[in-house]
């Protein structure tokens, strides 16, 4: 195929056609003649000049032979745009969402300090909040997350901070393996994201307990701890922030693997800038959802590295979904003292 | 100083495709990267022209700013070269250069975009010059022997100039006013952020 | 190793335009690769991805002295424009290709073609060794084994069948010499059925260009058309076909800001940079060029004086131009009768103007009519022999005006000779053979078909078929065909297969052919028809890259090319294989006596030698090997727009580049060639001359002779015939003739010295004494109107075979169905049915075809080399924006194009734009290895299918044929299009 328009221009030409058709005669010669035939114009003095065609689409385009779609775009000046956002928004917002999100935290802990265990008559008893499958999805979608931010930092940062340290080749080296890793995790974490979706998804409707839960800023002021189900509110939050973000970066992630497979440039552009911004927030919001799973609050940890949890912990945190746990079976899915004989 | 640029003259381009040709001779560029191109605007109709594109070698460089690891520099004939050492196919170039000179080649399944190639002026990549390594990494470097690049020396009609910038601007404007029409610098607004005045 | 090393050595000479500088922010490399290594090695050392062999390059200016390059120089083989081609050589490998800025044609530049010609000597996909079909199978077999069977086989044809029966198709590709032996292998052979793509190009141009002022060929040059201030580009688009060409109308169009007006049934590329379009119907060329007459009469615009002087019989033109008002034009061609009058106007007041035109008017059953209009409106507006001015015929491929000159032509031998016994008698000298033997090896026609017998003499004398009737000469009932029997056996030697019309007639006639050769690069459309099982050969022949030779471009300039490779693979050239078949058949020692030959390879040299005693009647007598080589030498010499070389220069002083024919004389008489045919303002020792006295000295009264004009210097100051003997003695000019070319000339005439002219005297003393009077050789004529010896003497306007308004058959009918060239040609049948069956209604789109850039002819070798093939990947079709929507049909999807004849249908690609009117549409010919929807790789040899493969557009084209030279009409038939 020689050239290939645009459906744009396919459509203009078709729209002037179906009027020119309806205007036109029937006699040979005049159908020469009529807007489809142009003959006796001069074609130098008509030529088209960048100015002109600037006014009618930010981007000029033309024909060309050779299959590749895209190389029928003869200049696009947003790629200023895109530089100004890739040079300079971006690496200060990403600078600010991340450090900032680490500031806060860091005020968070430095004033309430490390949300400790209320000690109860169950504790030490041990519940299983996180089967081993459960687990396995989280953690393989976390440590994917951890390799996919810091190699999609490198894309910002690698050059400003690293690149100045280890020096061309060897940051070269570095940031090749961080592209692959970056694009094979992707796999996997995709997998992951949605595989939580699956797990968790009955879980997480948000409901009017977690109403309740907001207004009492979840127990994180104060000392009475609000009641919540299997996920509090703030859980269920980083639950569709990974449900939420996760499909973005996935769906912009795979257009940029697959790139102009289904967009043209300017598709391409916005989906760097989408996939970047929603990266930094990401990034941040995990740091949170890191900060309390660790170091912020005593016994959360255990519910995804054992599995297990304290039972007073539990009961404390997250009452009605004990009771339902325990509700569902007397002995419920807890292990420890109250073992449960089989019937 | 020397600040070289391209300047295609769009009343002389004929689409002939030379310069896509030369390149490819040139350089040996494998099938499906194109250094240079040819896009024909207002195809059919009154108006057409044509146009040879390729990396215009921009004053303060898009794709270098762009560039996540800093693979870019510019030589002392402001040329813009780049590393494929350093290179790890990211394709932000491609969505920065406003003339789409990026190109990749396909390696494995998914992904995994090649280095990036693009026209080097015909000035070959940081290797030494005329050595094996840097013709088999960037093509050949005629420049460095005194001669400019192959597309433009070929053209059919003379249509695509390259050298010092205010030399073939002069050119250009030279026939401009003996001609009496001219449709412009092609991309030169964009590219050098100037144009040929008339 | 090093891929690619340059001359320069290690000193650097930098380009003008480059000055050296150091930039206050740039960074040069090394100070780059310096910033970057602050942990070098590192980490790179553990990459394992193909990133860790970056060596630092700080070997300053260590410029890497390379091997040996060798600059080779040779011309392109994609058209007739004549680019030098600059190679350079390492080790026997052809390692780059350099801008080749000393030549005065191409100053450096190439089309897509040229810049990409490097690839058709490495080509994989080339024809690697002999190839033979046994049983539907490829086998690789010996060259001894086939020039055997090859020559046993068609002996015995010959012996069952007569020499008739085996057809020699040439090649445009061919260089002049080897043209020429094959041209003389058919005369030694005993057939004049020896053709070539001239046939399908411009042998309408040669008839109609010839017959009207004398000598078929492009009368000025691509460099003299910056002289001009009017040009008109009809049915050509040298943008495609010529791209090289442009840089001179677009500098003509420039310094003078000439008037550049197009006239095409389709907005070419070309027509995009004019300054006038004219939007015509295909195949009305004849009532549009009346239609500008018309106004040029009608406001006395016509240079009366030039008309009186050196035109004959305009009057009669006068009268058919009456008949074309503004608006039967209008009617008939589409064309408002204003713009015509615009373009009048400047053609016939703005001067000097040129007339350039292509394939779009030479290719139709009304070709040589067309032509004669178009050289009718250069005499009346008097834009011939002037600079600036004339028919400026670009031709198609590199030296195909070369081998039509060398006779691969069915009416002539070598240089326009013709086949009278004179012409014969004169070669028969030059051979230094008997002229009974070569009447001997003809054919003996028995009388059939109501058609008298023939003798071998009358054979002798007799037309061969041309190529686009050769499967005609298969299929045909023999009593039709006006030879002994049909055509038995096909020697192609470099064309394609896909390049004639009725592709499908073609394969029929293939199927039934006893043997069929293809000798070429590649293995052609021919050999991937799946058309045979057995008694099918194919040769590997070396492109002319690879071998010595001189080519003729399109401008007469002829240039030596040497060899830049040796032949790739097993191939061979052209030079040895020819030898080797005249070995096999038993004359080679007699067709090469005087040739020197080493390992079976005649020399290209003592070749040209033989053209230059031959050559007196085209002046290709002068133009030594020493003096072309010397040109090539010395290319920076010649002006860009002269194309002379300053008269002091010691080897090519006052020359004109290429030393156009005709160039007078023996070599040592330093005739300077000349640039600009008929050309009064010189004298003729300076490339000067008249119109050719061809045609007689009077007709019915009327002078034939020019009158009060003739070339500056000249001692006779009026018009004169031709030279001969006779008018020497007359003048008294006899006398200057040396005691050597008395000698010469009285064994030339025997008993009849009268007759020995300018054209047979082999001493060339006759052409030197003419320029030492300042006159031309061949006499000084008039150019005619009206050339009474062709079918129609003032072009008429015929409609197309096919014609989308059969309502105008009834007033322009095409000719009566005749007998041509041994062949029916049925056409005014055809046309009648075909307007009976009311076809335009069933396809109702005019279908015409053309060139693209990228590919060339039939396109085996373009399409196999993927540097072009990346560029046009797709057969297509374009049709208009309109007839699209009528359809449904999307641009990019998949449409048959089916044509009226055979069932015929072609699968391609929709390319909807308004290039194409309504009503029209277009498709590139370069295209084959499809075929009616299925795709034939599999039928290539392993290895050697181009990398592009689609239908051929000749698949539906059909029947039609110029009365004149047989040329088919490829440009204007009938097609319906659906979506698939």
């Amino acid at each position: 195929m020689r050239r290939t328009p645009t459906t744009f221009r396919t459509l203009i030409a078709a729209t002037i056609l179906t009027a020119a058709v309806g205007a036109s005669s029937t006699s040979f010669a005049q159908q020469t003649r009529d807007g489809l035939n142009p003959t006796g114009q001069n074609p130098t003095a008509e030529s088209v000049n960048e100015e002109f065609l600037f006014k009618q689409d930010p981007k000029i385009t033309g024909r060309i032979s050779i299959p590749d779609g895209k190389a029928a775009n003869l200049i696009q000046p947003a790629g200023r745009d895109y530089r100004d956002f890739r040079e300079w928004w971006l690496p200060w917002l990403s600078a600010l969402a991340v450090l900032g999100a680490i500031a806060l935290l860091g005020l968070f802990y430095f004033f309430r300090g490390r949300i400790l265990m209320e000690r109860g008559p169950d504790t030490g008893r041990k519940i299983l909040r996180f089967n081993g499958f459960e687990r396995f999805a989280h953690w393989m979608t976390s440590s994917c997350f951890i390799i996919l931010a810091l190699s999609g930092l490198n894309y910002i940062f690698g050059k400003r901070l690293l690149m100045p340290l280890i020096g061309a080749d060897a940051f070269g080296v570095v940031a090749q393996y961080a592209k692959f890793s970056h694009i094979y995790l992707a796999w996997p974490f995709m997998i992951g994201v949605a595989l939580m979706l699956v797990l968790w998804l009955k879980d997480n409707i948000p409901n009017k307990i977690d109403i309740a839960w907001i207004k009492a800023f979840g127990g994180f002021v104060g000392d009475k701890h609000p009641s919540a189900g299997r996920f509090n509110a703030g859980q269920k939050m980083v639950f569709w922030m990974v449900i939420g973000f996760g499909s973005a970066m996935s769906v912009t992630g795979l257009m940029m693997i697959f790139p102009f497979a289904l967009t043209d440039i300017t598709g391409m552009q916005l989906m760097q800038v989408i996939h970047a911004l929603i990266g930094i927030a990401f990034i941040a919001g995990i740091l949170a959802h890191i900060y309390i799973g660790t170091l912020g609050m005593e016994g959360a940890y255990d519910a995804m590295g054992s599995g297990k949890v304290d039972l007073g912990w539990a009961k404390v945190h997250h009452d009605l979904w004990v009771e339902q746990e325990q509700a569902k079976n007397a002995s419920g899915p807890q292990l420890g003292r109250h073992q449960v004989p089989a019937e | 100083m020397a600040r070289m640029k391209f300047l295609c003259d769009a009343d002389r381009c004929i689409e002939c495709n030379a310069c896509v040709t030369a390149c490819k001779n040139e350089h040996e560029v494998p099938w499906g990267i194109n250094r240079r191109r040819v896009v024909t605007l207002n195809d059919g109709k009154p108006g057409e022209r044509s146009v040879s594109m390729a990396c215009m070698h921009c004053t303060d460089a898009p794709c270098a700013a762009v560039c996540p690891v800093n693979c870019f520099y510019t030589t002392a004939d402001a040329v813009v070269l780049h590393s494929k050492d350093i290179c790890i196919g990211c394709g932000y170039c491609f969505y920065a250069c406003p003339f789409g000179a990026p190109q990749y080649p396909k390696v494995g399944n998914f992904g995994s975009r090649g280095k990036m190639d693009k026209c080097t002026y015909c000035a070959g990549g940081p290797e030494s010059d005329f050595s094996t390594i840097e013709y088999e990494k960037y093509g050949s470097n005629r420049l460095a022997e005194g001669k400019l690049p192959l597309c433009a020396e070929m053209c059919s009609t003379k249509a695509l100039l390259a050298g010092d910038g205010d030399m073939i601007a002069e050119i250009y404007k030279q026939r401009v006013i003996k001609r009496g029409y001219g449709s412009g610098a092609w991309g030169w607004k964009t590219a050098y952020r100037e144009t040929v005045a008339i | 190793m090093l891929i690619k090393r340059k001359t320069s050595g290690p000193g650097r000479s930098f380009h003008p335009a480059v000055a050296i500088g150091e930039a206050p922010k740039a960074l040069d490399r090394r100070a780059f690769l310096r910033n970057s290594g602050l942990v070098a090695g590192g980490l790179a050392a553990a990459g394992s991805i193909q990133l860790g062999s970056m060596r630092k390059a700080q070997a300053a200016g260590s410029s890497a002295i390379g091997p040996e390059v060798t600059v080779k120089k040779n011309i392109c083989t994609h058209c007739s424009v004549g680019c030098t081609v600059t190679a350079e050589v390492v080790n026997g490998v052809w390692v780059g290709q350099e801008p080749s800025f000393t030549s005065p044609i191409n100053r450096g530049t190439h089309c897509a073609k040229g810049a990409a010609i490097r690839e058709l000597v490495s080509s994989d996909r080339r024809l690697k060794y002999p190839m033979k079909m046994v049983d539907g199978q490829w086998t690789r077999i010996s060259w001894d084994q086939a020039i055997d069977e090859i020559g046993d086989k068609i002996t015995g044809l010959r012996d069952k069948y007569g020499p008739d029966s085996v057809y020699w198709l040439g090649s445009a590709k061919f260089t002049n010499e080897a043209a020429y032996i094959f041209r003389k292998l058919g005369a030694f052979w005993g057939t004049n059925s020896v053709d070539h793509q001239a046939r399908i190009c411009h042998s309408t141009t040669v008839a109609g260009v010839a017959n009207t002022w004398g000598y078929g060929a492009q009368t000025n040059s691509y460099n003299d058309i910056r002289n001009a201030k009017t040009m008109i580009i009809l049915g050509g688009n040298p943008a495609e076909a010529h791209p090289v060409s442009l840089q001179h109308v677009l500098s003509g169009k420039e310094i003078n800001r000439a008037n550049m007006i197009v006239i095409d049934p389709r907005f070419t590329r070309t027509a995009a940079h004019a300054t006038d379009y004219v939007r015509i119907r295909s195949g009305t060329d004849i009532p549009v060029v009346w239609g500008i007459l018309w106004h040029v009469f009608e406001n006395g615009w016509e240079d009366k004086e030039f008309i009186s002087q050196r035109v004959y019989a305009m009057d009669d033109v006068r009268k058919e131009v009456a008949k074309w008002n503004p608006e039967e034009v209008e009617r008939v061609s589409g064309v408002p009768g204003e713009q015509l009058k615009r373009v009048a106007k400047l053609f016939a007041t703005e001067k000097p103007a040129t007339l350039i035109w292509c394939m779009g008017a030479t290719q139709h059953t009304v070709g040589t009519a067309n032509v004669r209009a178009l050289c009718i409106l250069c005499l009346a507006t008097g834009n011939v022999g002037k600079p600036g001015t004339g028919a400026n015929i670009f031709r198609g491929h590199t030296n195909v005006q070369g081998a039509t000159d060398m006779g691969l032509d069915v009416t002539s031998l070598p240089l326009y000779y013709g086949l009278v016994e004179g012409a014969w008698k004169h070669w028969a000298r030059v051979w230094d053979v008997e002229y009974d033997w070569l009447q001997a090896r003809f054919d003996e026609v028995p009388a059939k078909g109501g058609r008298k017998s023939r003798t071998r003499k009358e054979s002798m004398e007799s037309p061969g078929i041309t190529s686009t009737r050769w499967f005609d000469g298969v299929n045909l009932p023999e009593d039709q065909v006006d030879q002994r029997t049909g055509i038995k056996a096909m020697m192609v030697f470099g064309h394609g297969g896909n390049t004639v019309t009725r592709l499908p007639e073609a394969v029929k006639g293939l199927g039934k052919l006893d043997l069929l050769v293809v000798a070429d690069p590649h293995p052609t459309t021919f050999a991937a028809l799946d058309a045979r099982r057995d008694n099918t050969y194919l040769l590997p022949i070396c492109t002319s890259l690879e071998m010595d030779g001189s080519r003729t471009a399109s401008n007469r300039s002829i240039q030596w090319g040497e060899q830049i490779v040796k032949p790739a693979f097993e191939s061979k050239n052209d030079y040895e294989v020819v030898y080797r078949l005249a070995q096999k058949l038993g004359f080679g020692d007699k067709m090469f006596k005087n040739i020197k030959v080493v390992d079976n390879v005649p020399e290209a040299e003592d070749i040209l030698r033989e053209i230059n005693r031959g050559g007196w009647s085209t002046g290709y007598c002068g133009q030594s090997p020493e003096r072309l080589k010397a040109h090539m030498r010395n290319q920076a010499k010649f002006d860009l727009v002269t194309l002379r070389a300053p008269k002091d220069d010691p080897e090519v002083g006052g020359d004109y580049y290429g030393l156009p024919w005709p160039c007078w004389g023996k070599p040592e008489l330093k005739h300077p060639g000349t640039h600009i045919l008929y050309n009064t303002n010189l004298h003729i020792k300076d490339g000067g001359g008249t119109f050719r006295a061809r045609f007689g000295t009077e007709r019915n009264g009327v002078t034939l002779l020019a009158e009060d004009s003739f070339a500056k210097g000249s001692d006779l100051t009026d018009g004169y015939p031709e030279f001969t003997m006779a008018v020497f003695k007359k003048l008294g000019w006899d006398k200057d003739l040396t005691a050597e070319e008395m000698a010469s000339i009285t064994k030339t005439g025997g008993a009849n010295i009268d007759a020995v002219s300018w054209a047979t005297d082999l001493s060339g003393g006759i052409q030197r004494v003419c320029l030492d009077h300042g006159v031309t050789p061949y006499g000084n004529g008039k150019a005619r109107a009206n050339a009474w010896n062709l079918p129609d003497p003032v072009p008429v306007h015929r409609e197309p075979i096919y014609t989308p308004r059969p309502d105008l058959v009834a007033k322009y009918p095409t000719r009566p169905d005749e007998r041509q060239l041994r062949m029916p040609n049925i056409g005014f049948s055809v046309q009648k049915a075909a307007v009976d069956r009311g076809i335009a209604k069933d396809f109702p789109i005019i279908l015409t075809s053309g060139r693209l850039v990228e590919y060339e002819g039939g396109g085996e070798e373009t399409r196999s080399n993927p540097w072009l093939a990346e560029l046009q990947q797709d057969m297509f079709v374009e049709i208009n924006t309109g007839d699209a929507t009528d359809r449904g049909i999307k641009d990019g999807q998949f449409v048959w194009v089916s044509g009226p004849e055979n069932n015929a249908k072609a699968k391609v690609k929709a390319l909807v734009t308004d290039r194409v009117g309504k009503g029209v549409a277009f498709m590139p010919f370069h295209f084959s290895g499809w075929y009616q929807g299925e795709d034939m790789r599999k039928f290539y040899p392993h290895g050697t299918d181009p990398v592009v493969l689609g239908e051929s557009s000749n698949n539906t084209t059909t029947y039609g044929f110029d009365p004149v030279t047989g040329m088919q009409e490829t440009k204007c038939t009938l097609c319906q299009i659906r979506a698939v």
